[in-house]
């Protein structure tokens, strides 16, 4: 199997084993973890909104 | 995570900024138009491990005085649009079927990807929402079927195949696969 099929697998694997995780505990027990991932993300993310659109191939905007 | 019925679910979760956010910005919404938010941020909101930086969400048509007041408010609550200044330029890019974007101020992340109501499936979605309860919040999301066959059918990245994947397996036993294969179908033919 290449690198690129065994990233697949192991993506899809947690994946799954996430979901049975929310599954099976409570919301407050997932969502607290959850949250680490999304919160922390949020914190460091940092772009002009020129580099936001750039990034997103979206030209309708203006320039000011 | 409760799937009390076909149209609410309840989540008794901790809210992450993302949520906070985009309830934030709902609340105005909620006042001048009927919404309905789909894609990424619906599979984040049941809990699927991962980061969006923008929610979508699908609008009814307003014209342009109630949008002015919404901007308005949105301003006041600290909220800028992305896109452009003047509510009459954002307006157009919105009569234009494009989308915009808000954010609060100084930040461009996370942001709001507003688009009104344009074909069959933006209808299903904004008619057929499912509301979901959190501890004191409410909010409305797509029909969970149609959300899965987007994904499935158009989308088809890895991210939102894996996003289909997990919507499935959370909500396992509360889905109605027979839909989920229908509205496949349909997306075929159209896209």
């Amino acid at each position: 199997m290449g690198f690129i099929e065994e990233n697949e697998k192991d993506r899809k694997s947690f994946v799954h084993k996430w979901a049975e995780y929310v599954r099976t505990h409570s919301d407050k027990d997932w969502s607290r973890q959850q949250n680490v991932i999304i919160n922390s993300a949020l914190k460091s993310a940092n772009m002009t909104r020129e580099q936001f659109f750039k990034m997103k191939g979206e030209t309708n905007y203006e320039k000011y | 995570m409760k799937f009390i019925n076909k149209k609410t679910i309840e989540i008794d979760r901790e809210l992450s900024e993302l949520d906070i956010f985009t309830i934030d910005f709902i609340k105005i919404l909620e006042k001048y138009t009927k919404y309905v938010l789909v894609s990424g941020y619906v599979s984040i909101l049941l809990g699927r491990a991962r980061i969006s930086e923008d929610v979508d969400v699908i609008i009814q048509k307003i014209d342009f005085s109630t949008f002015q007041a919404l901007y308005k408010e949105l301003k006041k609550n600290g909220f800028y649009c992305l896109n452009a200044k003047k509510d009459s330029s954002i307006y157009k890019y919105l009569l234009d079927n494009l989308r915009v974007r808000f954010a609060k101020k100084d930040k461009t992340i996370p942001n709001i990807e507003l688009k009104w109501v344009k074909h069959k499936f933006d209808e299903i979605s904004l008619e057929n929402n499912i509301e979901v309860k959190l501890s004191k919040e409410k909010l409305k999301i797509s029909n969970l079927e149609l959300q899965i066959a987007f994904k499935e059918e158009v989308l088809k990245s890895p991210k939102d195949l894996d996003d289909a994947m997990h919507i499935k397996n959370v909500a396992k036993g509360y889905l109605d696969n027979k839909l989920i294969q229908k509205y496949r179908e349909m997306l075929h033919g159209f896209y």
